[in-house]
């Protein structure tokens, strides 16, 4: 598809919105119908549906988290369609396609991207169990959920899902200084490398994960339990998510066991393990071991709560990456996140997120920490226009004790329009 | 004493004279075409309850709008929420009528509504919660109905200044007893945008039949 300026997408979306203010409800009834095809006996279903976002940023220097801008002021603009279709009670497809500026939002041009597609079979009647297979978002954890921008409270993801280590995917450290450098806990590297290096970087969990394979699960009662085998780990980039992706020669196996009370309470606890470095790192790792024998493992716990107005999600993650000659690398990071909602229109939201890194043998030095540890607070405000229309606004602290133990503040506002 | 008894003597012929003489009316409204099945979004729901969703048929409200008396007690009903959906779909009541919503389901609902009539966002609420989340509605109007979890659930209350109402059934077909005589006119609803009307004339104990056809 020819590329799209963003300015353009950005005023087409203003048209979109000014044209939402002065629609009815029926236009969006209207629409709803005009997107929905059914057979007469309701066995065949299908739905388009989507969002159109445009965010905006103020930024610190370097960019946080997975934005990939040089600019202080940043404009997103983003078309999401989904598709949702049912063939009888077994049968369910869905499709994700986005045309914005990357995965990971970036000073690029607009491009149209398929990023999830996934076929539901549940083939027993009677049963609660199914088999999905195609490219979908990952079952650990309980943020994907919630990731759309029409359900997030916020408008950037949690910090495990986005802050980046020192980990790369390309090539291993060959020292424990050398991570220490690229976890900017020692200094070293260039400015301009600084930036250039970030394309590298990893972080423990990348977004919503939608990577390719095969997922089964089963509900028991009030025990839910799924596995999944997909083609990269849960840090790898959405480069290698895709079923042609020069990626990873080892699948990644995730699994996931939750438990409901009531309808108030969920549990979960999660697990994964699979080949984070890309067969470009081959030769830099010693002779006599395969690329698979280096994993990213991690453990996942989960609790989520609602109540009337309240919502209430937490997360703990566990993570251990093998590196060549080096051992085991570890990173805790946990975020709680709360939403009230004070009228039919307003409601808020705050989240503390805190990452903690483990400790590397280096030599004399003694153990060290090989990343800076982080706190971030997240304040969002959010006002539902209409069934149809959603601003948030974000304004985000981060503390990191880098080189130079760094306070930064991003500012930034989302206005959703959902068909 | 035996004047009571010959005033009630009297009233129990009299009152069911009355009764009868109450009027009637009846017919038929022209329904548009059966709307389609929703599409239940279950993307990053991996363990869901399958199911096919059924269509819910158009029905109409006829109702006989004019001045009537306001009720002395507040009226009470009920719309649930049952296997992902809101039943009834479409619920008639009268200004000043309190709606319990229960939760039938095994999982949260959060019914809200942004429309003009009524604004309300009862929460997220459990199957067994105790008092059941209600809402007085008391300006005439639509109001819609959301759930903010399951995207695909509608549900409306059509709130009239009237005691005089009735739902038709799925062929359109409508029966109001019990309407005192005069002069006045008869609605039927059958959607936001869509109200047909006929000025109807009841008289004493007879029954006048209406039909709405399609309008030209």
């Amino acid at each position: 598809m020819t590329p799209l300026r963003p300015l353009s997408l950005a005023l087409a979306f203003l048209a979109a919105v000014l044209a939402a203010r002065g629609a009815t409800g029926e236009f969006f009834e209207r629409l709803e119908s005009a997107l929905t095809v059914s057979s007469a006996d309701a066995f065949f279903r299908a739905r388009a549906s989507g969002t159109l976002d445009l965010e905006a940023y103020r930024l610190p220097s370097p960019a946080p988290a997975l934005l990939d801008t040089t600019r202080d002021t940043f404009i997103n603009p983003r078309l999401s369609l989904y598709l949702d279709s049912h063939l009888g009670p077994r049968a369910y497809f869905f499709a994700q396609a986005r045309l914005d500026r990357g995965f990971d939002a970036g000073d690029g041009s607009a491009h149209l991207r398929l990023d999830e597609y996934a076929l539901r079979l549940a083939p027993w009647r009677g049963t609660r169990a199914s088999f999905q297979l195609g490219k979908f978002a990952t079952l650990v954890g309980s943020w994907v959920n919630r990731h759309g921008s029409w359900e997030n409270p916020f408008i950037t993801a949690p910090l495990p899902y986005e802050h980046l280590t020192g980990m790369w995917d390309n090539e291993p450290p060959r020292s424990v200084n050398q991570l220490l450098l690229w976890s900017h806990v020692r200094p070293g590297l260039f400015p301009a490398l600084t930036a250039e290096e970030k394309l590298f970087r990893l972080p423990l969990i990348w977004g919503p994960a939608y990577g390719t394979g095969a997922a089964a699960s089963a509900a028991f009662g009030r025990f839910i339990v799924a596995a999944e085998v997909k083609n990269s780990a849960l840090s790898s980039r959405p480069d290698s998510w895709g079923p042609g992706a020069d990626g990873h020669r080892y699948p990644t196996l995730s699994s996931r066991l939750a438990w409901s009370p009531n309808a108030m309470w969920h549990v979960g606890l999660s697990a994964s393990t699979g080949q984070y470095l890309l067969p470009v790192a081959r030769p830099l790792i010693p002779a006599g071991v395969g690329l698979g024998d280096y994993r990213q493992r991690l453990l996942a716990a989960d609790v989520g709560f609602a109540w009337h107005h309240w919502q209430l999600w937490a997360e703990f993650f566990r993570t251990r990456f093998a590196l060549p000659r080096l051992g085991d690398a570890t990173t805790d990071a946990a975020y709680v996140e709360a939403k009230y909602r004070f009228t039919p229109h307003f409601s808020a939201a705050l989240r503390l997120n805190r990452q903690t890194f483990g400790t590397l043998a280096d030599g004399p030095r003694g153990l060290v920490r090989w990343g800076g540890d982080v706190w971030r607070y997240d304040v969002a405000p959010a006002w539902r226009l209409s069934p149809h229309l959603q601003l948030k606004l974000q304004a985000s602290w981060q503390h990191e004790a880098s080189v130079q133990p760094e306070h930064t503040r991003t500012l930034s506002s989302q206005f959703t329009l959902r068909f | 004493m035996p004047r009571r008894a010959v005033s009630l003597f009297f009233a129990a012929l009299i009152l069911p004279a009355l009764a009868l003489a109450q009027a009637t009316l009846e017919g038929r409204v022209t329904l548009p075409k059966a709307i389609t099945a929703p599409v239940v979004n279950q993307r990053y729901e991996i363990v869901s309850k399958a199911g096919v969703v059924a269509t819910n048929p158009p029905l109409a409200v006829v109702f006989l709008a004019g001045d009537f008396p306001k009720s002395a007690t507040v009226p009470v009903t009920r719309l649930v929420q049952k296997d992902l959906a809101f039943v009834p779909a479409l619920l008639p009541i009268r200004t000043g009528t309190k709606v319990e919503f229960p939760n039938l389901d095994e999982q949260f609902h959060n019914i809200f509504s942004y429309s003009p009539a009524k604004r309300f966002d009862l929460g997220r609420y459990r199957p067994d919660e105790k008092p059941v989340p209600s809402q007085t509605f008391d300006v005439a109007g639509l109001v819609t109905l959301r759930c903010d979890i399951h995207e695909h659930m509608r549900g409306a209350i059509l709130v009239l200044d009237t005691p005089h109402f009735v739902m038709t059934d799925a062929a359109g077909n409508f029966r109001l007893t019990g309407l005192p005589p005069g002069r006045y006119t008869l609605k039927a609803w059958l959607d936001s945008k869509t109200t047909r009307e006929r000025v109807v004339e009841l008289r004493d104990g007879a029954t006048l039949r209406v039909d709405f056809p399609v309008s030209p």
